[in-house]
């Protein structure tokens, strides 16, 4: 708390009396200003509202995607090795790189935001889930194997309880770069959102409008990871956070 | 024997790419959708432009501006870590404030950058090496503060002195730390290098790709993307590399263990 307010002194003072007062950076105050007024506008509401949505809707078709594939993945060695490069592959590359391919086939739309979300995190996700599958007790599995309970079982009470922290895992830094491709697709592929108003006021010589901006989202980015945290302390309250 | 099981692996490993590459090969081979070209016609474009005719004008700027700023967040990030890490105090305070700089996207930093330095390399440099600077920096000062008590408790016997104990014993022993945090630095460095680029520039893979997207060169958008991904996957693989030969130690003490 002390340390932020000493930083905003330390902006406020460089932007109005150092070599730099000349130039187009706000200050502290101005941006201050101008975030507040942000609150007020209902445009920025329905960005939010927007960035949101393909962040929620492109997270949520990623695990209803990559936790059945990824345990179908993990139950056969042969499935996970053969699997695993082309995922690995899909995992590491950024979602930045095809966003010129979504903005032709999509244009500028929610749809386009959603794809990206999604494809961010549906390998990533896959891969996750498939580990923890494979990860799971062989005794336990020897000894259900032994009792005749099929692989419906043995992915019910075996398999799927091994792989819930591994899930959890992936499930929590999706969660982050869902939000954060979300605003990408927007500031660098026009899809609706605060990513889009940052461009539009960076590109219209805004300053401070700018600087609100990213302020606005550092303190989105805080609160979300903070809710995911206390998300998974009630939902998965047997997984350390 | 142990030939045949690598050639195996490499086997496993490989159908499922290729049987993709094939695929997409011959389902587009007739394809008139303008977004969705025949491979083969991307394939062959993409020879003619980056197998190297235009290196120098596009993917060597690109490249420079990544190396310099990550380099430059590399060593901010040790020695800042080092330093906020040892002393107790200062912990207290920067953290928070590295905590919320982080939970900005470091792409979303880029318009800022280009209000302070406008179009012209310096902002991209800056860009690349702020946006990779919060997770070295963070990971150096979380792995100088774990160093093993005892061990810490023995230099102090011995004598030796702050400085030597914090660059020779603790930022080593942190090593491990460090690289998952450099790791994600690079690619943090690598997607801000072509948002940087996306946001306002005239050369660099990233503008040459979006420039291509926005003139409906459908041929050439897709030769971009696909160099982007070729270069990003690669990036990964080196870093991959550099970590194994230089943390041989770590993961020989491992398996001592």
């Amino acid at each position: 708390m002390v340390s932020g307010l000493l930083a905003l002194l330390l902006w406020q003072v460089l932007a109005s009396y150092g070599p730099i007062s000349d130039s187009t950076i706000p200050t502290a105050g101005e941006s201050l200003v101008s975030l507040w007024g942000l609150l007020w506008e209902p445009e920025t509401w329905a960005s939010l509202w927007a960035t949101m949505q393909m962040a929620v809707i492109g997270f949520v078709i990623a695990i209803a995607i990559a936790i059945p594939v990824g345990v179908l993945i993990g139950l056969s060695r042969f499935a996970y090795r053969s699997t695993k490069f082309t995922f690995d592959f899909f995992k590491v590359i950024p979602p930045i790189v095809i966003i010129p391919i979504t903005i032709l086939v999509f244009g500028p739309t929610i749809q386009m935001g959603v794809f990206l979300v999604a494809f961010s995190i549906v390998f990533a996700l896959a891969i996750q889930t498939a580990y923890g599958v494979r990860d799971a007790d062989p005794v336990l599995l020897d000894t259900m194997r032994a009792y005749g309970l099929g692989t419906v079982m043995q992915v019910r009470y075996a398999r799927l309880p091994s792989a819930a922290p591994f899930i959890a895992v992936g499930l929590r830094i999706s969660a982050s770069a869902a939000l954060i491709v979300s605003v990408v697709a927007g500031l660098l592929g026009g899809a609706p959102g605060l990513g889009r108003d940052l461009q539009l006021a960076q590109a219209g010589g805004q300053s401070a409008r700018t600087f609100a901006l990213v302020l606005l989202l550092g303190i989105l980015g805080i609160l979300v990871s903070r809710g995911i945290t206390i998300l998974q302390r009630r939902i998965a309250f047997w997984i350390p956070a | 024997m142990r030939i045949g099981h690598r050639l195996l692996a490499v086997l496993i490993g490989a159908w499922l790419p290729v049987l993709l590459v094939y695929l997409w090969w011959s389902a587009s081979a007739e394809s008139t959708n303008p977004y969705f070209p025949p491979l083969s016609r991307i394939w062959s474009r993409f020879l003619e432009l980056w197998v190297f005719a235009e290196w120098p004008t596009h993917v060597l700027p690109s490249l420079r501006n990544l190396a310099l700023g990550y380099a430059i967040a590399v060593v901010l990030g040790l020695v800042l870590g080092g330093l906020v890490g040892a002393s107790r105090g200062a912990g207290r305070y920067v953290e928070p404030l590295i905590d919320f700089f982080r939970s900005i996207p470091a792409v979303a930093t880029v318009p800022i950058f280009i209000i302070v330095f406008g179009l012209d390399a310096s902002m991209r440099v800056a860009a690349i090496s702020v946006g990779a600077l919060w997770p070295i920096l963070l990971a150096t000062m979380q792995g100088v503060r774990a160093t093993d008590p005892t061990l810490m408790d023995t230099v102090r016997v011995f004598g030796v002195s702050r400085t030597a104990t914090l660059w020779r014993v603790q930022v080593p022993g942190a090593a491990p730390l460090i690289f998952s945090g450099l790791q994600i630095g690079l690619q943090i460095a690598f997607v801000v290098t072509i948002a940087s680029e996306f946001l306002g520039s005239g050369f660099g893979i990233g503008a040459f790709t979006l420039i291509a997207t926005d003139s409906f060169l459908i041929l050439d958008a897709w030769t971009g993307v696909i160099l982007m991904g070729l270069l990003g996957y690669a990036i990964n693989i080196i870093f991959d590399g550099v970590e194994r030969v230089s943390l041989r130690w770590y993961y020989g003490q491992k398996k001592l263990a």
